[in-house]
């Protein structure tokens, strides 16, 4: 491919790869973001190939591999364009006949249609499934029209047409005029306005300036920025074109998690693509503007999605945060000026060109405008990645699009934002999404991460889970974070433990302030957030695993016991011979009983019986034990 | 030529030279900032957090450690109101329950008003507060110390284990460390900790004035930027 010298050679290209997609009839697009990838994807897409050529269908229709389509829990995922019918759990052995029926003959094929939980009826196309119905897909709707490893594809559906028009017709202030109008924030967890960084990384004095991509993307459960990156990096690259432009920089690094390969891939061959055309390099299209990428691989550790952290890493430093009393923007990357956004945040800038600010800002509420992507996870029976306008109820997002609690049981709570967010229990399911209504009621948007958990979870246990995780992640540089989330760790487990005492819900309370008040970086400061939001709504859970040595949703193991029920037990032996501690006894035909002693609350038993025969009941023992043991009391000073 | 700079602290408008640490300015004057990880002429870190003030800007207050926030002019800083007494009290309880061991640390737990421990004591021989990493790379270029593992696991070290050779053993790692003065009544065994609370009596004196420095003898342990 020659390399494009002005504005004009990019509108030709655009033209002639146009008319050259209109010649095939049909297309077959296959998802291949990781999630469909790990359920034979690929060979899907092969054998896909090899019927079309066998068939001598080859001019008719193409296979185009895409990034992720969004429905992980169907995959893979085959779509027949333009007609949009949606095939899901596709296997190898069906591709003779959806090469031979749908795609000679544009017929429907029955059995690999979606099929509504709700109704029981079949979907034939993408648009009426529930799950897809209710969002508003301008960022992710992207990834299936084009092949995320073709620049070609990108040009042609419509990719670097806003860094043209900037280039043609902006100046940096105007861009940044539009950003701010368009009231774009960043997507990354703390929701600052977008526009007013940059405005402030133009104004910074210094000529060397960086723009940054944050693709370290750690939070449990959360995978919307792997999705944009592996599934349309080009328009992740003009997001950043256009945002060097604005800010003055010339070079850019994208940050990305080791941990996602196929992210790196697919990042550094767009990259090398936009090289070769002249889309990245010097001079690009005439403008006399330079600008250039580099990827920079992470090195496993979750605080490096903090920005100073991040970049000390692309330093070659340690990855630990510093102190940030003076902002990146001015004294970042080598004490240069850098803008750090978050690959959502940068998706969204050719966005807010190509449409005008006014038109973005149209969606969404008063302070949070445009669309959020959310990893929807847990315990529901959609799962996977959700785009929705900021203003959507939780109950449009758990209920409308994840179709509600996956077992049977009602939906307690959702943990948004990962483990810098907190739980929202059930009642306040009403409130809209957007960044302040979520902070009022202590979580936040954070990075999307929204994990859905049922009337089975123990909040304690959640909490204890969530600062497990911190724990390993804290750097350890600073006091509070390293010491505090271990302390607060130690009471929660004594907790879960049965070892509770009175006064250590105020103590975790207390300590829980001092760690998000004093703590050096964004990590530290936002750790509290699950254990004191799980304090304020679920508080009695606490209470009971304290005073009553009593576990509610009867999930932790030294707070409860299994027994069988003997007027459901069938006597079927399947739990007898299932138990590893072989700690059930009983005849055939006569109902079991679990010895107390032996058993070691593995909980095998209960998910193996058909007969739901095997109960959870408080341990009366643990509830013997409500006075703690000396050696932990605490210590009086005149001792 | 110096240039100066004025920053309010506490109410008093302070003449500084530029470049000053709000922390150095305010033991310059004689405002008593409880700290641990300062290091007097190297770079700060901000590791113990003891040292957090208020920052007020715009009409909000911000906490943050004094010692990383440089003294801007017409800065307004506040260094001992209760919510700071309260937020630094909670630190150095978690410091002194790691390190009971310490006189350092039990000093300044004493200085910030701990008077009960509400954690199992743990007895480390480390607070990770730096100092010896910093001197031995400021001071000295030796770069022979430096933190080793990440949250709980860290720890300080020579690279890969081994004593390098630009360790030329001159101890001044040894002479910063706010763990090597052996506590007043003697180390105590672990399980077997506590606080005396006998150093209480030197703090009677400035209970009416809180944030003023009276040259009390709880900096000695770990070189208190006043006790130069």
């Amino acid at each position: 491919m020659t390399e494009l010298k002005r504005l004009e050679d990019l509108d030709a290209l655009r033209e002639r790869l146009g008319t050259e997609r209109k010649r095939t009839l049909r297309t077959l697009t296959v998802c291949g973001g990781t999630a469909c990838q790990a359920s034979r994807s690929r060979p899907v897409a092969e054998a896909l190939k090899r019927e079309l050529a066998e068939q001598g269908l080859g001019d008719v229709a193409t296979v185009r591999v895409t990034g992720c389509q969004g429905f992980c829990e169907q995959g893979p995922i085959v779509a027949v364009e333009p007609e949009g019918v949606f095939y899901c759990h596709v296997g190898e052995r069906d591709a003779a006949e959806i090469v031979g029926r749908t795609v000679r003959n544009g017929e429907v094929l029955e059995p690999l249609l979606y099929r509504d939980p709700v109704s029981g009826e079949k979907v034939r196309t993408l648009d009426h499934i529930p799950f897809f119905r209710w969002q508003e897909r301008r960022i992710l709707g992207q990834n299936h029209l084009l092949d995320p490893c073709s620049i070609r594809e990108s040009i042609a559906s419509g990719g670097y047409a806003a860094w043209q028009r900037v280039v043609s017709g902006f100046t940096p202030e105007e861009v940044i005029a539009e950003v701010k109008a368009a009231g774009l924030r960043g997507r990354g967890g703390a929701g600052f306005p977008t526009g007013r960084k940059w405005e402030s990384c133009r104004n910074a004095p210094g000529d060397v300036k960086y723009v940054i991509c944050n693709a370290d993307e750690g939070d449990p459960g959360a995978y919307m920025d792997r999705s944009i990156l592996e599934g349309n990096p080009h328009l992740v690259l003009e997001g950043m074109l256009i945002g060097a432009w604005a800010v003055g920089a010339r070079a850019g690094y994208i940050y990305v998690r080791h941990e996602y390969p196929l992210a790196v891939e697919h990042a550094r061959t767009a990259v090398g693509q936009a090289r070769e055309l002249g889309l990245l390099g010097r001079n690009l299209l005439g403008s006399g503007f330079d600008f250039d990428v580099e990827i920079v691989r992470g090195g496993g550790s979750f605080v490096c999605g903090e920005s100073t952290a991040l970049m000390a890493s692309i330093e070659g430093r340690v990855g630990e945060p510093s102190p940030k009393d003076v902002h990146t923007v001015e004294q970042g990357l080598w004490n240069r000026p850098s803008n750090l956004n978050n690959v959502e945040t940068w998706a969204n800038v050719p966005l807010i060109i190509n449409e005008g600010a006014a038109r973005y800002a149209s969606l969404g509420t008063d302070h949070s405008k445009g669309t959020k992507i959310f990893a929807l996870t847990g315990h529901v029976k959609n799962t996977g990645l959700v785009e929705v306008p900021f203003g959507t109820t939780l109950r449009t997002i758990i209920h409308e699009i994840g179709g509600g609690a996956s077992n049977g049981v009602g939906v307690k709570a959702v943990q948004t934002g990962g483990p810098s967010g907190g739980c929202i229990p059930a009642r306040l399911f009403d409130l809209p999404v957007d960044y302040e209504t979520l902070s009022e009621a202590g979580s936040m948007v954070g990075s999307g991460g929204m994990v859905v958990m049922d009337e089975g979870t123990c909040m304690v246990d959640v909490s204890r889970y969530f600062l497990e995780f911190l724990r390993e992640e804290s750097c350890g540089k600073c006091v509070p974070c390293r010491l505090g989330i271990d302390r607060m760790l130690e009471i929660v487990t004594d907790m879960v433990n049965g070892n509770g005492r009175p006064g250590q819900i105020e103590l975790l309370e207390e300590l829980g302030d001092t760690v998000s008040a004093t703590s050096l970086c964004g990590l530290g400061k936002t750790a509290a957030n699950p254990v004191l939001s799980a304090l304020r709504y679920f508080r009695d859970e606490f209470v009971a695993h304290i005073e009553e040595k009593r576990c509610p949703a009867g999930v932790c193991r030294a707070l409860i016991r299994y027994a069988i029920d003997a007027d459901r037990c069938t006597g079927c032996g399947v739990c007898l011979t299932a138990c590893p501690s072989e700690a059930i006894t009983g005849s055939r035909k006569k109902p079991h009983t679990i010895d107390p002693g032996k058993c070691t609350r593995c909980g095998i038993c209960r998910s193996e019986c058909t007969f739901d025969a095997v109960v959870v009941k408080p341990r009366e023992d643990a509830r013997a034990q409500i006075h703690p043991r000396d050696d932990r009391r605490s210590h009086a000073a005149h001792a | 030529m110096l240039k100066y700079t004025h920053v309010t602290i506490d109410g008093a408008t302070l003449r500084t030279p530029k470049g000053q640490s709000v922390l150095d300015v305010a033991l310059e004057y004689g405002i008593c900032i409880p700290h641990l990880c300062h290091l007097p002429n190297h770079t700060d870190m901000g590791a113990c957090r003891l040292c957090i003030v208020e920052h007020v800007k715009n009409g909000r207050s911000t906490v943050t450690t004094s010692c990383t926030l440089e003294a801007k002019e017409g800065m307004v800083i506040r260094s001992n109101t209760d919510r700071i007494r309260a937020l630094r009290m909670n630190i150095a309880e978690l410091l002194v329950a790691e390190a009971p061991n310490s006189k350092a640390v039990q000093d300044v737990a004493v200085r910030c008003g701990v008077k009960q421990v509400r954690y199992p004591f743990r007895n480390k021989d480390c607070v990770l507060c730096g100092r010896c990493v910093r001197v031995c790379r400021e001071l000295w270029g030796a770069n022979a110390l430096g933190f080793i593992g990440r949250g709980m696991k860290r720890r300080v070290d020579f690279p890969f284990g081994v004593r390098p050779d630009s360790c030329k053993v001159c101890n001044s790692c040894i002479d910063v460390c706010p763990m090597t003065i052996t506590p007043c009544a003697g180390p105590m065994l672990p399980g077997r900790e506590y606080l005396c609370g006998q150093c209480e009596s030197q703090l009677s004196m400035n209970a009416t004035v809180p944030d003023t420095c009276v040259l009390c003898d709880l900096g000695k342990g770990f070189q208190c930027a006043r006790q130069r």
